[in-house]
C-alpha cells in the first residue's frame, strides 16, 4: 500500500473514469433511455412513453422475443452439449495410455483455437456452398451427382451448419480444460477401482467423471453465456437466415443477430429504435442474471473446495 | 451397511479369484489348441479400443484441419477453376496468380493498413486509459475501490453490440462518423478492452512488491517516477499480453465496423473482415481470390499469436489469475 493524497489517487484514476463515463456508460444509459421513448427512424420529435415498449415486447402476439429466445436457448443447449461431449471424448482419447504422440495430436487438434474466428466463419461459408462447396462435392462422390445438402437455404441444415462451426471453434478449449483435469486425476484411483473389479465404463462414470466436474462446470457455464451472445460467426455464415416465413425471423436468428438485423432495418420500412432498445435491455438483464448466477456458483464451488 | 459392503467385497474377491483361475486354465488349454490365426484375431480384439481411438483421432484431425487445408489449396489452385464444380483436393499446377491478383486488383493493402491503424490506435488508447487506473486500483486504498472493481466486471457483462444505436449516435455527436470513422471505431474498441486491460494489469501489479517503489521513493524518486521507472518496466510482460489481447480483440471485429463504415467505390476504406465478406457475393464469389485474400489476412494474425505466445505464460497467467 502506498500512502498518498486523495488528489493524487483521483489524478491516477481520471483517465479511466473519463473513458468509462463517456464511451462505456453513456451508450448503455442512452439505450436504457431510448427504451422508454417512442423513437423511430422517422420520428424526430419522440417523447416518453413509459413501459409501452416492454409491454409490446412481452405481451403482444406478434412479438418475436419468445421465438428468438427459444431459438437461442436451443442453440446454446445443443452447442454446449456437443462441446462437452466432443471435448471429453477427445481428451479421453488423448489421455489413453496406449495412444502415442499425444503432443502431436494435440497441436493438430488445437488448430481451430488459434485460427481467427471471423475469417474461419467465412471459410466455412465457402465450404457449405451448395454448388461449389467441397462438403457437397465430397458427398457427390459417394451419393451420386444429384447429392447436395442445402446447407444455407434449408432452416434445419443452416441451424446444423452453425452448430458444426461452433463446435469446430470451441471443442479445443474444452479438450484442453478436460485433459488438464484428467491428468490431475491420480492414477491410483482408477487403478484401485480396476483392482476392485470395476469395468472401464464404471471407472469413467464413478471415478473419473466426478473428478472432472469441478473443472468442467465453470467452463460450461461460461461458454453457454458466450454462445448465447454469439454474433459474428453466425452472422457471417447465415446472416440469421434462411427466412421461411416472412412474419418470423430466420432459422438462425439468435438474440444478437435479431437485434442487429432490426437495427440495420433490412426487413422493415421504419426502424423502431425504441423497441430495439427495449429488446437490448431485456437481453442485457438476462445475460446479467446468467453471469451473476455463474459467479455465485463459482464462488460456492471454490468455498467448498477451500 | 458396513457388513453388507464388506460382504460384497468378499464376494467380489472370491469371484475374481475363481474367474482368474478359470481364465488361466482356459488360456493354457487354448495355447495348445488354437491356430495362429485365432491368436491374431484375439490380439486384434484386445487392441480394438486403441484402433478405434486412433480412427477417432484421425477423423477429428481431418475435421480440425480441413477448412484451413482447403482454403490454402484453393488459394494456390489458380484461376482456371474459379467456379469449378469438380472437387480438387490437390491443385494440378499450383500457382500464386490468386495472390498476385489479390494484391494488384483488390485493395488488400488498404484493408490491412486500415485494420492495423484501428487496432494499433485502440490498443494505444486502451493501454493509456487503463494503465494508471490499474496502478491506482492495485496500490492505493480508497473508498469505493472494491465497488469500482465490481462495477468494471458488471460493465464487462454488457455486450457493446446491444448499444450499437447509441454508439452510432455517440460517434455522430463526436463528429467522427463522416470525418474519421476509423478513429471512432478505435475509440469504441478501446473502451471495450478497458475492463480486461485494467483487471489484467492490476493483477500483475499486485504481484510486484510495493517495497520496490517505497525504496525508490526513499531514494528521492517522486510517486510518478517510481511508477514510471520502477513498476512499469517490471510489468512489461503484462503490458505486452494486455496489448496483444486488445489488438487481437479488435482485429476481426465485424458488427460495429459494418455499421459505421460505408464502402467507397472500390472498398479501399474498409477493414479487411468487411472486405473479405464483400468478396463473398452470393452468386459471383471468386473463390480463388477469396481464398488467397483469406490466407493473406490470417497470416499476420497467426504469426503475431505464435510470436507472442511466450508472453502469455508470464504476463497473462500471473496477471489474470490473481483477482
Amino acid at each position: 500500500m502506498l500512502q498518498v493524497k486523495r488528489r493524487t489517487i483521483f489524478f491516477y484514476l481520471l483517465p479511466i473514469i473519463v473513458m468509462i463515463l463517456f464511451i462505456n456508460m453513456t451508450p448503455i444509459l442512452y439505450t436504457l433511455y431510448l427504451s422508454f421513448t417512442n423513437n423511430t427512424e422517422f420520428n424526430e420529435s419522440y417523447n416518453f412513453v413509459g413501459l409501452a415498449n416492454y409491454i409490446h415486447l412481452f405481451f403482444t402476439s406478434d412479438s418475436d422475443l419468445y421465438y428468438v429466445l427459444a431459438l437461442t436457448v436451443l442453440y446454446v443447449v445443443i452447442c454446449v452439449a456437443l462441446f462437452v461431449l466432443v471435448g471429453m471424448v477427445t481428451a479421453l482419447a488423448l489421455n489413453h495410455p496406449k495412444v502415442k504422440g499425444s503432443a502431436i495430436w494435440m497441436s493438430v487438434l488445437l488448430v481451430p483455437w488459434a485460427a481467427p474466428a471471423a475469417i474461419t466463419a467465412l471459410i466455412w461459408k465457402f465450404l457449405f456452398n451448395y454448388d461449389f462447396g467441397p462438403i457437397n462435392e465430397i458427398g457427390r462422390i459417394f451419393f451420386g451427382a444429384h447429392f447436395g445438402v442445402p446447407w444455407l437455404t434449408n432452416p434445419v441444415a443452416a441451424f446444423a451448419a452453425v452448430v458444426i462451426v461452433n463446435v469446430w471453434l470451441s471443442y479445443p478449449f474444452f479438450t484442453v480444460v478436460m485433459l488438464g483435469a484428467l491428468q490431475s486425476v491420480p492414477k491410483e484411483m482408477t487403478e484401485a477401482a480396476s483392482v476392485d473389479g470395476a469395468n472401464a465404463w464404471q471407472i469413467f462414470w464413478k471415478v473419473t467423471f466426478p473428478q472432472l466436474r469441478p473443472a468442467v462446470t465453470p467452463v460450461t457455464i461460461l461458454s453457454a453465456i458466450t454462445t448465447f451472445q454469439m454474433f459474428t460467426t453466425v452472422y457471417l455464415i447465415t446472416a440469421g437466415g434462411p427466412i421461411t416465413d416472412p412474419a418470423k425471423p430466420g432459422a438462425t436468428t439468435f438474440v444478437m443477430i435479431y437485434m442487429y438485423n432490426q437495427v440495420l432495418g433490412a426487413s422493415a420500412a421504419n426502424i423502431h429504435y425504441a423497441q430495439i432498445a427495449a429488446f437490448s435491455i431485456t437481453v442485457f438483464i438476462i445475460l446479467g442474471a446468467l453471469t451473476f448466477l455463474a459467479r455465485a456458483l463459482g464462488t460456492r464451488r471454490s468455498e467448498v473446495q477451500a | 451397511m458396513n457388513e453388507e459392503l464388506s460382504g460384497n467385497i468378499l464376494k467380489a474377491e472370491s469371484g475374481r479369484a475363481l474367474s482368474a483361475a478359470g481364465t488361466a486354465a482356459i488360456a493354457k488349454e487354448r495355447v495348445h489348441a488354437q491356430s495362429r490365426a485365432e491368436v491374431a484375431r484375439l490380439r486384434f480384439l484386445r487392441n480394438l479400443p486403441v484402433v478405434l481411438i486412433y480412427l477417432y483421432l484421425i477423423a477429428m484431425a481431418i475435421f480440425a484441419l480441413f477448412p484451413i487445408y482447403y482454403v490454402v489449396q484453393a488459394s494456390l489452385a489458380g484461376d482456371q477453376n474459379l467456379y469449378a464444380t469438380s472437387l480438387q483436393l490437390f491443385p494440378g499446377n499450383p500457382t500464386f496468380s490468386n495472390y498476385v491478383y489479390a494484391f494488384t486488383q483488390e485493395p488488400v493493402f488498404n484493408w490491412l493498413l486500415n485494420t492495423t491503424f484501428v487496432c494499433a490506435l485502440s490498443t494505444a488508447i486502451g493501454l493509456f486509459f487503463s494503465l494508471t487506473g490499474a496502478y491506482a486500483l492495485s496500490r492505493f486504498r480508497f473508498r469505493g475501490r472494491e465497488a469500482s472493481l465490481s462495477l468494471l466486471l458488471a460493465l464487462q457483462a454488457f455486450p457493446g453490440l446491444l448499444a450499437i444505436t447509441a454508439y452510432y449516435y455517440l460517434l455522430q455527436y463526436l463528429n467522427l462518423l463522416n470525418t474519421a470513422p476509423l478513429v471512432g471505431l478505435a475509440l469504441v474498441y478501446a473502451a471495450g478492452s478497458l475492463v480486461f486491460g485494467t483487471w489484467n494489469m492490476k493483477g500483475y501489479f499486485d504481484t510486484i512488491p510495493v517495497d520496490l517503489e517505497q525504496a525508490a521513493m526513499i531514494d528521492g524518486a517522486t510517486m510518478w517516477q517510481a511508477f514510471w521507472k520502477v513498476t512499469l518496466p517490471l510489468a512489461a510482460p503484462a503490458l505486452a499480453a494486455s496489448a496483444l489481447f486488445m489488438f487481437v480483440g479488435s482485429y476481426t471485429e465485424f458488427a460495429l465496423a459494418n455499421f459505421v463504415l460505408n464502402a467507397n467505390s472500390n472498398g479501399s476504406n474498409l477493414t479487411f473482415i468487411l472486405g473479405l465478406n464483400a468478396l463473398q457475393g452470393t452468386y459471383t464469389t471468386p473463390w480463388g481470390y477469396f481464398a488467397a485474400t483469406a490466407v493473406i489476412v490470417s497470416v499476420p494474425l497467426m504469426a503475431l499469436f505464435l510470436y507472442a505466445r511466450r508472453f502469455f505464460q508470464s504476463g497473462l497467467t500471473v496477471g489474470g489469475v490473481k483477482g
